[in-house]
């Protein structure tokens, strides 16, 4: 991160190896075309850059954190920008499904990701991604759906948890 | 804000949808609050699964290169035309003196009752024309700004609001297109940032001329951004909104003029 801080060509080519491609790929999925999806990747580096000093390895992994930045900046981008007031809704079969890892190329975090998502239901991995990729807050969520807010907000919750604990249990030695 | 009631927002915050008010405050709980900042992380992790799960697309060739250019300028490493944006925003930040002085008397068409002031102000602008030019072929030799093609406008805070700014366009059938902005006096707080500049044409079409996601100590900053593709022609407004969308400073350059 330092060698980031300095603008060191290095430290973001090293950066950029192993984090654009998951990167690119979830603005290519939010925004829907590759150059809004380069265009996202280049500002999350340059933000990444800006905000490297405040990057604290004990509250969460850099992969993580770039991910935070990336899915704020797609959202942010879709809800001003293009007059949209969320990313364009997600079907059902669009839901990332839970699949064997690539032969070649396979990115660390993918097949963790993977692994922690199988512990969903396919009810709690709709729900998850009517709200990551669809944009939809609880209450609409709630209100499509006529149930309680508050039995919303606890599904994502316990969803959430539950993806915490898989991918902690995939951690431990 | 107490922790409960953070707490039953933070899983909306993981998967990007709490609503910018509700982000800004429980952040600033977080900032103070190790338990909830241990929470908000677990769950932040476990929404960015859904990010690494999806099938990796290809990344087009030459992004790297792209984005390393971009930090390294960004950086103000040697090499980078660091040198020129700052020159540049020193042309601007004259032209704002400029307009305080009646520049904008002239775009008014007012130029008759301000004539001294006018005068001065023209004389002013071409100086700093001329200095943008000897700029520009320091860097791109060969590259030519022509006065016929370059337009100024002044940013001004929407009621109720502060701060100021302006705004210069190049509008070429030759050379790639761009924008320069320079702001002042920006409400730095968490809620407002990023800052992002849009230009906007008669047909209510936007184009992202860039984003201000850091102020100096009075709230000022400078952005330029060339257009590789598009056309600035017609797109006279600009507008700054922040990040929650809400419009903070807006004007006009006149490309007629």
């Amino acid at each position: 991160m330092e060698g980031l801080l300095a603008g060191n060509e290095e430290a973001v080519r090293a950066l950029y190896a192993r984090f654009a491609r998951p990167i690119f790929t979830l603005g290519l999925r939010l925004l829907g075309s590759a150059e809004a999806a380069e265009e996202l990747t280049q500002d999350v580096f340059l933000a990444a850059w800006r905000k490297a000093a405040r990057f604290d390895p004990s509250r969460g992994r850099l992969s993580t954190w770039l991910m935070t930045i990336a899915h704020n900046l797609a959202v942010d981008r879709l809800r001003r920008e293009t007059g949209v007031t969320r990313p364009r809704l997600i079907l059902v079969d669009e839901i990332p499904e839970i699949l064997g890892p690539d032969e070649d190329e396979v990115l660390m975090e993918r097949d963790v990701a993977i692994r922690a998502l199988a512990s969903l239901s396919d009810a709690e991995k709709r729900l998850l991604a009517r709200a990551y990729f669809g944009g939809l807050t609880a209450r609409e969520i709630a209100e499509a759906d006529h149930i309680p807010l508050g039995t919303v907000k606890t599904r994502l919750r316990t969803a959430l948890i539950k993806v915490r604990r898989a991918n902690q249990d995939k951690e431990r030695p | 804000m107490n922790c409960l009631e953070v707490r039953e927002l933070l899983p909306e915050l993981a998967v990007g949808v709490l609503a910018p008010e509700d982000r800004e405050r429980v952040e600033r709980h977080l900032r103070s609050c190790a338990g909830c900042r241990k929470e908000a992380t677990d769950l932040g992790s476990a929404a960015a699964m859904f990010a690494f799960a999806l099938e990796p697309a290809r990344v087009p060739q030459g992004l790297g290169d792209r984005v390393v250019a971009r930090v390294r300028r960004a950086a103000g490493a040697p090499g980078t035309p660091r040198r020129a944006r700052m020159a540049a925003a020193a042309v601007v930040a004259a032209m704002v003196a400029v307009a305080s002085l009646g520049w904008g008397a002239v775009m008014a068409g007012r130029a008759d009752r301000f004539a001294e002031r006018a005068e001065q102000a023209e004389r002013q602008q071409a100086e700093a024309l001329e200095r943008f030019q000897r700029i520009l072929a320091g860097v791109i030799p060969g590259q030519e700004l022509p006065e016929d093609q370059t337009y100024l406008g002044r940013l001004a805070p929407v009621a109720g609001g502060s701060g100021g700014g302006a705004v210069l366009q190049l509008v070429s059938p030759t050379i790639q297109d761009f924008a320069m902005v320079i702001v002042s006096g920006l409400d730095p707080a968490d809620g407002s940032m990023p800052y992002r500049v849009q230009l906007v044409n008669a047909g209510g079409e936007v184009l992202r001329a860039g984003l201000i996601d850091e102020l100096d100590a009075d709230g000022g900053a400078e952005m330029f951004h060339r257009f590789k593709t598009a056309d600035l022609t017609g797109y006279t407004a600009v507008n700054v909104v922040d990040a929650t969308g809400e419009l903070v400073l807006s004007g006009a350059v006149d490309q007629s003029a």
